[in-house]
């Protein structure tokens, strides 16, 4: 899967020019929110979730084939903190920052909405290594998709809006040792826009 | 098996892959952690206990600048930062001796006052320790600092002093966080007399547990 990565990442910023012309490349700003990562019992049930974060998205994509399809690679940071809910309380933890990468497939959907679809990888890292990432942040597959809207606002330059919605299995080594079996199924959803240079 | 079943049980894993949630592990092998305290009433005990509330962290520890103890108790603040999984401990080492909420001191613990609760620890040879705990009148209030006291038993030049001291260190701030009182197992960094450096599961699924439960007192710096 990396090699794959980084060969695609190569044809987007190296490719033979005729298909340099069709490379796109867009930047987004915006924010992620995650379901938990974490159900626990502890005298209380508790959980720990990821607070709403900013983001940042980058990528770029080539055709596919004739029918309007391409293929993408997008990568985003996000850095926010994570809290503890206990009985009815909120408490912080500690900051924590997020990347992932997807090579993905997109195509059109309706008039200037156009659909994605990808597997890639999340990356979590703990400003800090403690508490569940005691033994450092952790590195899970990741499945998502998503829905992007263009409107052209300059003759090489559109307004890109993206939502995306992706789908990880979580769990540390730290939890692993202390005890905990299987994984939690994290949600995240994000909201982002920015530009996109367009290749009309 | 037809392809329509197998499809179907495939589904089926992969859907219970997809919406099991994780399991934490079950938490309950831990010792009496609560103090007993003679009723202020005069009639039967008080059960106390008490963890830091998350808006006194990190717990503000003064060391008395006398070697091993800063680097020791730099340690065992690590240690026990580390055996919680949700931040639910952490400490620092302040300067300032008079807005600390534990005072670290070595030497003999002084003569126990009244409204004090001694902790004595560590009968090696080598060092031993002490945490005293003071109580307001009505048990209501734990009043600042915890006093911790190490004591060097023996000359500094004594083989196993240094790793006693260490250990002592983990033991007494063990008490700060709120095990007020001593594991009966002898395989616990919290038993009366440890003999091991580090907390056990037990140890720290007692700390876990203490911090989840409501305190009975509120720390206050009279």
């Amino acid at each position: 899967m990396p090699r794959a990565f980084f060969l695609f990442a190569l044809l987007l910023t190296g490719a033979a020019p005729g298909l340099r012309a069709q490379t796109e490349y867009y930047a987004r700003l915006g924010a992620v929110g995650a379901s938990n990562l974490l159900h626990d019992v502890i005298v209380n049930d508790l959980t720990l979730r990821q607070s709403i974060a900013p983001m940042i998205a980058i990528g770029g994509s080539l055709p596919v084939g004739s029918k309007g399809y391409r293929a993408n690679l997008e990568a985003t940071l996000a850095t926010g903190g994570y809290h503890r809910n206990e009985a009815g309380s909120s408490f912080d933890v500690a900051t924590l920052r997020t990347a992932t990468l997807m090579l993905g497939l997109e195509g059109p959907l309706w008039q200037r909405i156009r659909w994605r679809a990808g597997l890639g990888a999340i990356q979590y890292w703990p400003a800090n290594d403690e508490g569940i990432f005691l033994d450092g942040g952790t590195t899970r597959l990741l499945a998502g998709g998503g829905v992007d809207y263009r409107y052209p606002v300059l003759a090489k330059w559109d307004l890109m809006t993206s939502a995306r919605f992706d789908y990880h299995r979580f769990r540390t080594g730290t939890l692993e040792a202390r005890g905990f079996s299987q994984t939690q199924g994290v949600s995240r959803v994000s909201l982002s826009v920015g530009l996109s240079r367009s290749v009309r | 098996m037809t392809r329509r079943s197998l499809v179907i049980t495939l589904a089926g894993a992969a859907l219970s892959l997809a919406c099991g949630d994780i399991a934490s592990p079950l938490r309950n092998d831990f010792y009496e952690w609560r103090l007993e305290a003679p009723s202020p009433w005069g009639v039967g005990v008080d059960t106390i206990s008490f963890h830091w509330p998350a808006d006194r962290l990190p717990v503000r520890v003064w060391v008395e600048a006398s070697d091993p103890l800063p680097a020791d108790f730099t340690r065992a603040i690590g240690i026990w930062r580390d055996a919680f999984l949700y931040g639910e401990y952490d400490a620092t080492v302040v300067a300032d001796s008079s807005t600390a909420d534990v005072l670290v001191r070595r030497g003999i613990a002084p003569g126990p006052q009244l409204s004090t609760i001694r902790l004595n620890s560590a009968l090696a040879p080598q060092c031993s320790g002490a945490t005293d705990v003071s109580l307001s009148d009505d048990h209501l209030q734990l009043l600042l600092p915890i006093r911790i006291y190490i004591d060097a038993n023996s000359a500094p030049s004594t083989p196993g002093l240094e790793e006693c001291l260490a250990l002592t260190a983990v033991h007494e701030l063990g008490h700060s966080v709120g095990i007020f009182r001593h594991s009966p197992n002898p395989a616990d960094l919290m038993y009366f007399d440890p003999t091991v450096d580090l907390p056990s599961e037990r140890d720290r699924t007692t700390a876990e547990v203490l911090s989840h439960v409501p305190a009975t007192v509120e720390a206050v710096h009279p």
